[in-house]
C-alpha cells in the first residue's frame, strides 16, 4: 500500500464517521416521529445522580439513536437487504407479495383462556344480553397469503374455543362472512386494521347475531375515497416502505348523527370523522378521532341502546352499527376505569357487544376490569 | 459501550480518534488511559474503581517483584498476591452467586446471592494483568516504571471487553514507542469494517435463527432439521461474533500503532478436536497452556498426571466462559475428546480419509455448542435427544426458515472458510485498490442501517 493510497482510505473512513456524526449534530432534533408514531427520546440532562447510576449514559444512547439522521431511510434499507437476503418476515410482520401481514405469536400466561373467562363472569352477572364478537386478524383471513411455511397462531381453533364459553348470549360470526369475501380488500395491506368494506361485512355479522334489527345493503352507500397514501402500522414496524400506500375509505354519512366524546372525563361534542388527521400519518384515527375512554353515538332514526366493549377495530365499525341503533356506546376499558356493569345499569343499555381483534384479546390485560 | 453501537462508532470513534492523533507522542498513552477509562466506565460507570484498582495493585506488584528479583521466596511471594486478587476480583464479581446457589443447597447452609452486574470484560482484563506480574517474574517481561504505560495496557479500549486476551510482553514495546501511519491506519480501518459487519450483518442474522430454533423447541415444534439447522446457527453467531469482534480489536489496535495477536484462524476447518483448539480462540488457549497448563507439569509427566492436568486445564476453560454448570460440562466435554484423539484414536484418526475427519470435528463442536448455549440441562438434554431422532424429521416451517435463510447460512458456511481470502488474493492489484474502497463505504452503510434498526444486537461474548 502507498501512502498516498492509504491516506485516501483512511479518509474514507474518517468521512463516514465524522460526517455521519457533524450531520447529528448540525440537524435540528425532531420533538416525535410520525412513522414510528412516539415521540422521541431529547437531550438527557445531565446530573451526578443519574450519571452514577448508569441512567445518563442509557439516555445518551438513546438518545443519539432516537435523532440519529435519516432514520427512517435507514430503516428501510436495512429491510430492503433482508429482502435481497430472501428474508419474508421483519419485526414480526410477514411481507406477502404487496402486502403487509401481522405475526400472531401465542398467547402468554394463559392470557387468553383468562380473558374469556372476565367475558363469561360479565355475562353471566349482567341482566341485559352480553355477545361476544372476535375478529380473526389477516393472519387467518389471508393466511394463504403468508409464505408457505410461514407460522402464525391458530386463530380458527381459538374462535371455537371461545363459541363454547358459558354465561354469553351468543358469539358473533365474523370468521365466515371475512372469509367468504376474502378475495377483497378487507384489511389494509399496510396497516393492522380492516378497511371500511371488512367493516361493513362485521356490521352485518353483528347485526345477525342481535337478530332484531334489518342488515345493511351495499348497494345504499356510495363510498367516499378520503386518502389515497395511507401508510399504516405495518409499514412503520416492518421498514418496508416501497409498497404502494393504502386507500382509505368513508362509507357512512355523518348526517343526522351525534357524536359525544369523553375525552377527558366530561362529555364534548365531537364527530364521525376527524378530517384532521388525514393529513397526519396516522390516518386510522381519523375515524371517531382515535383512542378515547368514551363515546357514544346517537342517531334519532335507530332503536335501541348498544353497548360496544371495544379495541381499535372498531372506530371502523362504529359508524355502521350507528345505522341502525338508537344509540351505541364505544367503551375501551384501556382508558374506562370504572365498572361495565354499573355503566350498563346507568344507561339502559339493552344489549353488550365485547368487540376485540383476536391478537388483541389474547394479549389484553384490560378485560379484567369487567369483573368489577 | 460495544463497538457495534452508533455512540460508539458516530460519538466515541471519531473523537477519540482525534484526540489521540493531535496528542503529541508522548502525551499519547495518557490520552489513550482516559478515553479507555472513559469507554470502560460507560456502561456502569461505578465500576471505574475496579480499574483503578486493579491498575495499581497489578503495577506495585510487578515493581515489587522486581525489587525483590534476587529473593526467590519474596518475589514469589508476591507474584501470588498478584495472582490471588486477580483471581478474587473474578471469583467475587462472576462466580460468587454460582457457588452461594450452589452451597446453599446443602444442608445448613445459607449465603446470599448479590444479582451483582458483572463488571464489563472482567474475564479478559484480570486474566492480561496476571500474565504481567507472571511475564516480570518469570523475566519473560520487563517491568513497567510508568504508571501512565501501564495503566494504558490495562484499560487499552480496543480489548478491554472482549479480547483478544494481550499478554503484556507482545504489546511491551508497542507501548514504548509505536509508530502511527496512514498505511496502518488505512489496514486497521479495514480490518475493522470486516469485523463489524462479521457481528452485525451475519452473526446477528444466525442469532435470529437460533433463537427461531430454540422458540420452536420451546413450542414443542422442534424437528431433526431444526435442531440441526440451530446447532449450527448458534455456532455460527458464537463464531462470527467473537471473531468479528476480535477482528474490530486488531483493527482499532492497528489503527492506534499498536499489534495484537490473532484471536481465530478459520477454526471450523479444522480436521480434529485438537487442531479446533488451535485455531479458536488462540489468545486464551495460549494463556491457559502457558500460565496453567505448562505449570502444572503439561505432558511431559506420566500418563496418569497428564490426564489431570488436561482435565483441571479444560475444566477451568469451561468454567472460564460463565458460571453455569453448563460450562463446567462443556469444558469438561472437549476436555474428553482431547483426551480421546490423544490416547485412544490416535491410529484410528490417522488412518481416516481426511473428509471424515472434518465430518468428526464438526459434529463433535456443535453438539458441544448446544451445551454451550443452553444453560437449563433439561431443555439441553431434550434438544440434542431431538437432533438425534427423538423427534419429527421435519415440519412445513423448516421450510420457511431454511428458504428465509438460505442466502445467509451459504454466506455463514462461506465465511467461515478461506475462500474470500483467497479470492481476494488471486485478484488483479488494480481491482482490489478500487473495490477496496467501494467495498468499505458499502460495509459502513449496511452496518449503520441495521445499527439503526438495531433491534437485535445483544454481544454474546459480554458474559464472559
Amino acid at each position: 500500500m502507498t501512502k498516498a493510497y492509504g491516506r485516501f482510505l483512511a479518509a474514507i473512513f474518517c468521512v463516514f464517521l465524522v460526517g455521519l456524526l457533524a450531520w447529528h449534530i448540525v440537524q435540528p432534533d425532531r420533538e416525535r416521529s410520525e412513522t414510528e408514531n412516539r415521540r422521541l427520546a431529547q437531550t438527557p440532562e445531565f446530573s451526578w445522580e443519574t450519571l452514577v447510576s448508569g441512567k445518563f449514559t442509557k439516555a445518551v444512547e438513546e438518545y443519539f439513536a432516537d435523532q440519529f439522521p435519516l432514520r427512517d431511510q435507514w430503516t428501510g434499507l436495512k429491510a430492503r437487504t433482508e429482502q435481497t437476503l430472501g428474508q419474508r418476515e421483519f419485526h414480526g410482520v410477514y411481507l406477502c407479495g404487496e402486502t403487509l401481514i401481522s405475526k400472531v405469536a401465542p398467547p402468554e400466561d394463559d392470557q387468553a383462556a383468562k380473558n374469556l373467562s372476565y367475558v363469561s363472569r360479565f355475562a353471566a352477572a349482567a341482566d341485559v344480553p352480553v355477545y361476544l364478537g372476535l375478529i380473526p386478524s389477516a393472519a387467518e383471513i389471508w393466511k394463504e397469503k403468508l409464505p408457505a411455511g410461514a407460522e402464525s397462531w391458530n386463530q380458527e381453533a381459538f374462535l371455537q374455543e371461545a363459541a363454547e364459553i358459558d354465561g354469553i348470549t351468543g358469539t358473533i360470526d365474523f370468521h365466515t362472512p371475512l372469509a367468504a369475501h376474502k378475495e377483497e380488500l378487507i384489511f389494509y395491506r399496510t396497516d393492522h386494521h380492516w378497511t371500511s368494506l371488512g367493516a361493513f361485512y362485521g356490521a352485518n355479522a353483528v347485526l345477525a347475531e342481535l337478530n332484531s334489527l334489518p342488515l345493511l345493503a351495499r348497494e345504499d352507500y356510495t363510498p367516499e375515497t378520503v386518502s389515497e397514501a395511507f401508510h399504516g402500522t405495518l409499514y412503520s414496524t416492518s421498514g418496508v416502505h416501497w409498497l404502494e400506500p393504502d386507500t382509505m375509505e368513508f362509507w357512512v354519512k355523518p348526517d343526522g348523527l351525534t357524536v359525544t366524546s369523553w375525552r377527558s372525563g366530561k362529555a364534548e361534542a365531537s364527530e364521525l370523522y376527524v378530517r384532521s388527521y388525514l393529513e397526519k400519518k396516522d390516518k386510522y384515527s381519523a375515524f371517531l378521532g382515535g383512542n378515547q375512554p368514551l363515546c357514544v353515538i346517537e342517531n334519532e332514526n335507530g332503536q335501541g341502546k348498544l353497548l360496544v366493549i371495544r379495541d381499535s377495530y372498531s372506530d371502523a365499525l362504529a359508524p355502521f352499527l350507528a345505522e341502525r341503533f338508537r344509540e351505541v356506546h364505544l367503551l375501551d376499558l384501556r382508558h374506562y376505569r370504572l365498572s361495565a356493569a354499573e355503566y350498563v345499569r346507568e344507561n339502559g343499555i339493552d344489549a353488550v357487544a365485547v368487540v376485540y381483534s383476536v391478537p388483541n384479546f389474547i394479549t389484553d390485560k384490560n378485560l379484567v376490569l369487567l369483573t368489577r | 459501550m460495544v463497538f457495534s453501537s452508533l455512540t460508539f462508532l458516530f460519538g466515541y470513534l471519531p473523537l477519540t480518534l482525534a484526540a489521540y492523533f493531535f496528542s503529541p507522542l508522548r502525551w499519547r498513552n495518557f490520552t489513550l488511559l482516559v478515553v479507555s477509562l472513559f469507554f470502560y466506565g460507560w456502561g456502569e460507570p461505578v465500576y471505574i474503581g475496579i480499574m483503578f484498582l486493579s491498575i495499581l495493585i497489578d503495577y506495585t506488584h510487578g515493581m515489587l517483584v522486581e525489587r525483590f528479583r534476587a529473593r526467590r521466596n519474596v518475589a514469589r511471594w508476591f507474584v501470588g498476591q498478584s495472582v490471588v486478587f486477580n483471581l478474587l476480583l473474578l471469583g467475587f464479581f462472576k462466580y460468587w452467586d454460582f457457588f452461594a446457589a450452589n452451597l446453599s443447597r446443602l444442608p445448613g447452609i445459607s449465603i446470599p446471592e448479590l444479582g451483582l452486574p458483572l463488571p464489563l470484560g472482567i474475564s479478559f482484563f484480570t486474566f492480561q494483568t496476571m500474565s504481567y506480574t507472571i511475564d516480570v517474574y518469570r523475566n519473560d517481561a520487563p517491568v513497567q516504571r510508568n504508571i501512565v504505560d501501564f495503566g494504558a495496557f490495562v484499560t487499552l479500549f480496543p480489548q478491554l471487553i472482549a479480547g483478544p486476551i494481550v499478554k503484556y510482553k507482545s504489546v511491551a514495546a508497542d507501548l514504548k514507542k509505536r509508530s502511527s501511519t496512514a498505511e496502518g491506519f488505512a489496514s486497521g480501518a479495514c480490518r475493522f469494517t470486516v469485523g463489524l459487519a462479521k457481528k452485525v450483518l451475519l452473526a446477528n442474522a444466525a442469532g435470529s435463527l437460533w433463537e427461531a430454533c430454540l422458540g420452536a423447541h420451546s413450542g414443542g415444534g422442534l424437528t431433526v432439521v431444526s435442531g440441526w439447522m440451530g446447532l449450527f446457527a448458534f455456532g455460527f453467531q458464537i463464531y462470527f461474533d467473537f471473531s468479528g469482534y476480535s477482528d474490530m480489536a486488531i483493527g482499532l489496535g492497528e489503527m492506534l500503532g499498536f499489534h495484537f495477536s490473532e484471536n481465530f484462524d478459520h477454526p471450523y476447518l479444522s480436521a480434529s478436536v485438537g487442531e479446533f483448539w488451535r485455531r479458536w480462540h488462540m489468545s486464551l488457549t495460549s494463556w491457559f497452556r502457558e500460565y496453567l497448563y505448562f505449570p502444572l507439569g503439561g505432558s511431559r509427566c506420566s500418563t496418569a498426571r497428564t490426564l489431570r492436568n488436561l482435565l483441571i486445564v479444560w475444566l477451568c476453560t469451561g468454567f472460564w466462559h460463565g458460571a453455569s454448570w453448563n460450562f463446567v460440562l462443556w469444558g469438561l466435554y472437549f476436555g474428553l475428546w482431547l483426551i480421546l484423539e490423544r490416547f485412544v484414536f490416535r491410529d484410528l484418526l490417522e488412518k481416516t480419509p481426511v473428509w471424515l475427519k472434518h465430518v468428526y470435528t464438526i459434529l463433535v463442536v456443535f453438539v458441544g455448542w448446544g451445551i454451550f448455549a443452553m444453560e437449563d440441562m433439561g431443555i439441553c438434554g431434550k434438544y440434542l435427544a431431538v437432533c438425534f431422532g427423538g423427534g419429527p424429521l421435519w415440519r412445513a416451517a423448516d421450510g420457511y426458515r431454511l428458504r428465509s435463510y438460505a442466502v445467509v447460512l451459504a454466506l455463514l458456511v462461506l465465511g467461515s472458510t478461506n475462500l474470500a481470502a483467497d479470492l481476494w488474493k488471486r485478484l488483479p492489484q488494480r481491482a482490489a485498490k478500487v473495490l477496496t474502497p467501494a467495498l468499505m463505504l458499502l460495509g459502513l452503510t449496511v452496518c449503520t442501517a441495521y445499527l439503526v434498526d438495531g433491534s437485535y444486537n445483544p454481544f454474546l461474548y459480554f458474559r464472559f
